[in-house]
């Protein structure tokens, strides 16, 4: 039973805010014209308009990277952190204010190279957030590195004669993880496709992991060409328990694979393809285990509570007086 | 026919010449209880543990449940096993006589008894290989409660029992909301005390920082720095003080109370107390608490208002104005404890019933327990209508009719195993009646009371039903008559063996009807008469079966009951009309029940009757038609392969549009700012935040054409040049070739 009185919803209808899409605008983007940023930004802000969601019950958590600027162009609360905390952060968030809506938004150097690790836990930990891996394949901020996720080859300020190593693959590593539960994979240039992912991803319990490929046309303008003009190199995952085969995406993208995002040896293999670029969602576990539904306690921290816990765990350690010895631990 | 037997007819017909003293052989009792002589050698329901509630939600568990859970863990297969098994069993008989004795303890203490007193009366090698198979690891209980029997008042403390855990799991949701709302409320008063200027002065500052930093901060500076930052976002008066209000009426209500409160804060009034012995005092009570609720739910409302920045004073400051009893809706109601009002039927006055109804026809939350010990009413009954049964179903019939109360009527024999529904009842927002049969050893002195209890179940004087309106929407979801013996029958058939003159066995099926219940009660006596064996014949035959005789089929025959005495001996005694009438109105009612619990339902049967009459003219119709046609079948239909993925439904290609004209494929725009910076008159996003050619005249040729070749997903279509005058157009109609 959650108490709930009746008064409150009396003039619900009179209280109600109808939420444009430009009430979730902050400032104006600093990214440049024709960065698929800007494509991520506009689907998010268009969800948070069709759901109706008020501003103060968002909350945005980014690290470091051009992708990290997300909370500033959001007018909700934001959490511009440090490099590769973002998941942390967003994790504490949500455990003390579990009412909150919780999205993070992380470049591919953010999140797979020095988060890596929190990056791992956090799937494992599964915690009821939307987390968007913005994945240009290339540092953008520090103008043009390699980061973790640039395929082998890829000329670069820091790898001249091109990338020595495959390149990371965030969704086989993100599957291969214990407890994961939403797996997806999004391309900037298809934004109603884009639109529905971060659509299902937010409706989902629990961690959901949308990788989002995206376009770089400051350092990397040709890079993903070859995908953008050859729709048969994108590979429509299909299902009545993921996204639906429409027919405008059904028009738009020939090459098609009913995929039930409940099948994870079928999502493994997908997430490894190489030759094309699958795009819906690759897994699914409802059933998987929240951390913060595990963990949370019946106790509220109330300033009395914190400091009666507080001065109990100080005990333990404190060294009494002779005298007092007796009453003090009494 | 002889003497006798005419004189028994007579007595059947009549009721004259049987009475108390041709009953005066005591111990008499219907047949089929004959084994039932010492109930504590007996594995059944009682006695009962009322426990705390555990993670299965239990509140009550059965003695042999307790035992068996323990002998489950250690007691494994073989001859140690059984050796285990015997000495707990041993151990439960031992708890069930000393209870009987009159023992009040809870379980750990009885168990503890009753080892004791086996020890004591064992010897010494029994006694040690008692000792080992008790004292094993995990052979003792693990759970604890008041341990009780099944008498008069086994009700109200089941009852009790249950409601408390009810209350208290209400009680523990609602504190740790109300805390967390009195922690949030504080929170806004807090944040905005920092914006004032009380906050900002030095010393207050200095004091928020502890001892330990000494001379190493300049409060005065940081004083004068935050002076200078605007206050603008701090509370309206009228606002604090809306939270102040709230918080006040939250830190103040009575109606909650920790399970466990350490220390009572002596300035605080006692909480209130929600258990009555009369519904027309809980009734004034409930009204007088009224403005209390009231308060309560405003505050509530205001704090989850406040919380949310959704209160809007233009509206909601008159909202909780005119905010009244006539206000509160269900769910606020729901929020409350209920009461619970125990009542005894032989307590209970007409004025007392009266308020009863209007309580559960109110939708108040009154859970109302009436305990029953007698049915069958005293025997003014003799000189006016028999309406026996009718007494103790009357006000749980009238509930049931009222629709919106939870109504669950069971013997209190049966209490255990209607535990869920008694939690459900005592959950249910709205009005509760429960009406428990109790049985009364002055009524029935010969027979204890679960054993009469039972038999007023067995025997439909008293059914069991639950009528459960959150269950679902119709009669099939709310009412279960699941729980009475042999629910598809009118009376429940058990066998019955015994020995006969000739020491034979004998095997029948014997029916236990409402006449058998009211047998055993001695304030009817005088409907039953004995015949002497040498009297027994074909006409005599069982009441159950009397029962379903017309009229005219009954002219000769007389229904007997079979009961033994004392020493077990068989005896049978005719009926006398009068007690037979009773037991057919009784069978009526219990058809009746039946009816509404989905049983033999008159309008079901009705309805497959028909169905069933129009299925079989159809079925005729098809046939006759095919013999009349009486040609070769049709040709068979080619199936058409099912595709292995559905192809989606093709949906008619967007128009054509003019090739002159320019267009933006709107829908793959990815929002990317390149044709909006280069020209944000003739490109605009729409409320998608997508772009679209809002006014192509309000640029370029060559602006349309230049973003078309920067737009990174090629969706821009320039067309055709509006103005022939624009210089550079055959390059630029070159350039724009790819897009158009």
């Amino acid at each position: 039973m959650v108490m709930s009185v009746s008064a409150p919803r009396c003039l619900q209808w009179s209280d109600r805010e109808d939420y444009e899409l430009e009430d979730y605008e902050a400032e104006v983007p600093r990214w440049c014209t024709g960065c698929g940023d800007l494509a991520i930004l506009a689907a998010v802000q268009r969800l948070c308009r069709d759901e109706q969601l008020p501003l103060e019950n968002l909350v945005f958590v980014s690290g470091i990277g051009c992708s990290s600027r997300f909370p500033h162009y959001m007018k909700t609360y934001g959490f511009h952190g440090l490099h590769g905390r973002a998941l942390p952060v967003a994790e504490g968030i949500k455990l003390k204010r579990p009412d909150l809506h919780v999205f993070v938004n992380t470049g591919d150097g953010d999140c797979c190279s020095i988060g890596a690790a929190h990056w791992l836990h956090a799937i494992r930990y599964n915690m009821d957030m939307t987390v968007m891996l913005h994945d240009n394949e290339i540092y953008g901020l520090t103008k043009k590195q390699a980061s973790p996720t640039s395929p082998k080859g890829l000329k670069s300020n820091t790898t001249p004669r091109g990338a020595y190593l495959e390149g990371l693959n965030p969704l086989a590593t993100t599957l291969g993880v214990a407890n994961v539960s939403f797996v997806a994979q999004a391309v900037d240039w298809a934004p109603a496709h884009l639109y529905e992912i971060i659509s299902q991803a937010f409706h989902h319990k629990g961690l959901s992991f949308i990788r989002i490929v995206q376009r770089c046309p400051e350092f990397l303008p040709a890079h993903f060409d070859s995908f953008m003009q050859d729709p048969e190199r994108l590979l429509l995952l299909t299902h009545e328990d993921g996204i639906p085969a429409t027919p405008d995406l059904s028009r738009a993208y020939p090459q098609r694979e009913v995929h039930d995002p409940s099948d994870i040896n079928r999502a493994r293999e997908i997430a490894s393809l190489t030759d094309r670029i699958p795009i819906g969602i690759l897994y699914r576990n409802e059933a998987a285990v929240c951390y913060e539904d595990v963990v949370g306690s019946d106790t509220l921290s109330t300033p009395k509570t914190v400091r009666t816990n507080l001065e109990a765990e100080l005990d333990k350690f404190t060294v009494w007086p002779p005298s007092e010895e007796r009453e003090g631990r009494g | 026919m002889s003497t006798g037997l005419r004189e028994l007819v007579r007595f059947h017909l009549t009721g004259d010449g049987g009475g108390d003293d041709r009953r005066e052989e005591s111990g008499l009792r219907s047949a089929l209880l004959a084994p039932y002589r010492d109930l504590s050698v007996l594995r059944y329901d009682f006695p009962l543990v009322l426990v705390e509630r555990d993670d299965d939600g239990a509140i009550v568990r059965s003695l042999s449940s307790v035992v068996d859970g323990v002998l489950r863990e250690i007691a494994p297969t073989g001859a140690e096993g059984e050796r285990l098994r015997s000495h707990y069993l041993r151990l439960e008989t031992a708890m069930r006589v000393l209870l009987s004795e009159g023992v009040e303890a809870t379980l750990s203490e009885l168990w503890g008894l009753a080892e004791r007193k086996l020890l004591s009366e064992s010897d010494e090698t029994s006694a040690e290989l008692l000792r080992d198979s008790l004292s094993r690891p995990g052979g003792a209980p693990r759970v604890d409660g008041e341990v009780i029997d099944c008498d008069d008042d086994t009700p109200a403390r089941v009852f009790e029992h249950a409601w408390r855990a009810v209350q208290q799991e209400r009680s523990r949701i609602a504190l740790a909301e109300i805390d967390e709302l009195l922690l949030k409320l504080s929170g806004i008063l807090e944040a905005d005390f920092q914006k004032s200027a009380e906050a900002r002065d030095p010393k207050s500052l200095a004091g928020s920082m502890g001892d330990h930093v000494g001379d190493t901060f300049d409060f005065e500076a940081m004083s004068r720095v935050l002076r200078t930052v605007s206050s603008e976002s701090s509370l309206s008066g009228s606002r604090r003080e809306r939270i102040r209000s709230a918080i006040s009426v939250l830190e103040s209500q009575r109606f909650f109370e920790p399970a466990a409160e350490p220390v009572r804060d002596p300035g605080r009034a006692a909480a209130h107390s929600f258990v009555f012995d009369s519904c027309t005092r809980a009734w004034e009570i409930f009204r007088e608490r009224i403005p209390e609720m009231v308060e309560l739910v405003k505050a509530i409302g205001i704090a989850e208002l406040e919380l949310d920045n959704r209160y809007r004073e233009s509206e909601h400051d008159a909202l909780f104005d005119r905010f009244d009893e006539t206000s509160l809706a269900p769910e606020d109601l729901a929020l409350f404890p209920s009461y619970l009002v125990r009542l005894h039927d032989k307590d209970c006055e007409g004025s007392e019933k009266a308020r009863c109804i209007e309580a559960l026809s109110s939708g108040l939350p009154l859970k109302i327990l009436v305990q029953m010990s007698d049915i069958l009413g005293g025997p003014a009954l003799a000189n006016g209508q028999f309406t026996l049964g009718a007494r103790g179903l009357q006000l749980a019939g009238m509930a049931v009719g009222m629709n919106g109360s939870f109504v669950l009527q069971s013997a209190s024999s049966n209490l255990y195993q209607v535990r869920d529904r008694i939690l459900r009842g005592l959950s249910y927002e709205g009005p509760a009646l429960f009406s428990i049969f109790t049985g009364s050893v002055e009524n029935a002195p010969g027979l204890p009371p679960y054993l009469e209890a039972a038999s007023a179940m067995q025997s439909r004087a008293f059914p069991a039903f639950a009528y459960d309106p959150a269950a679902g929407p119709d009669w099939a979801a709310r009412l279960d008559v699941a729980g009475n013996p042999q629910a598809e029958v009118d009376w429940p058939v058990h066998s019955f063996s015994y020995e006969d003159a000739d020491l034979q066995r004998v095997s029948e099926e014997v029916a236990f009807t409402f006449v058998d219940f009211a047998a055993s009660d001695k304030r009817y006596a005088r409907h039953f008469a004995p015949v002497p064996p040498g009297d027994w014949n074909e006409s005599l035959i069982p009441a159950s079966e009397y029962l379903e005789l017309a009229d005219a089929e009954a002219l000769d025959k007389v229904p007997y009951v079979s009961m033994v005495n004392g020493d077990d001996v068989l005896q049978k005694l005719v009926v006398d009309q009068q007690l037979i009438r009773a037991a057919r109105r009784c069978s009526e009612m219990w058809r009746a029940l039946q009816e509404l619990g989905g049983i033999h339902n008159s309008h079901a049967l009705n309805l497959l009757e028909r169905e069933r009459d129009v299925w079989e003219r159809e079925k005729e119709r098809e046939l006759e038609e095919l013999r009349e046609r009486a040609v070769p079948a049709p040709a068979s239909v080619a199936i058409q392969p099912a595709d292995a993925i559905p192809a989606p439904a093709v949906e008619p290609e967007p128009e054509e549009r003019s090739a002159d004209e320019p267009y933006i494929e709107t829908p793959r725009c990815t929002t990317c700012d390149e044709c909006t910076e280069l020209n944000g008159r003739m490109f605009a996003y729409d409320e998608n935040k997508q772009a679209h050619i809002v006014d192509p005249s309000a640029g370029t040729y060559r602006e349309l054409v230049e973003a078309a070749e920067a737009c990174q997903v090629c969706i821009i279509h320039p067309g055709k040049p509006r103005n022939s005058d624009e210089p550079g157009l055959d390059e630029l109609i070159r350039r724009a070739e790819p897009f158009n």
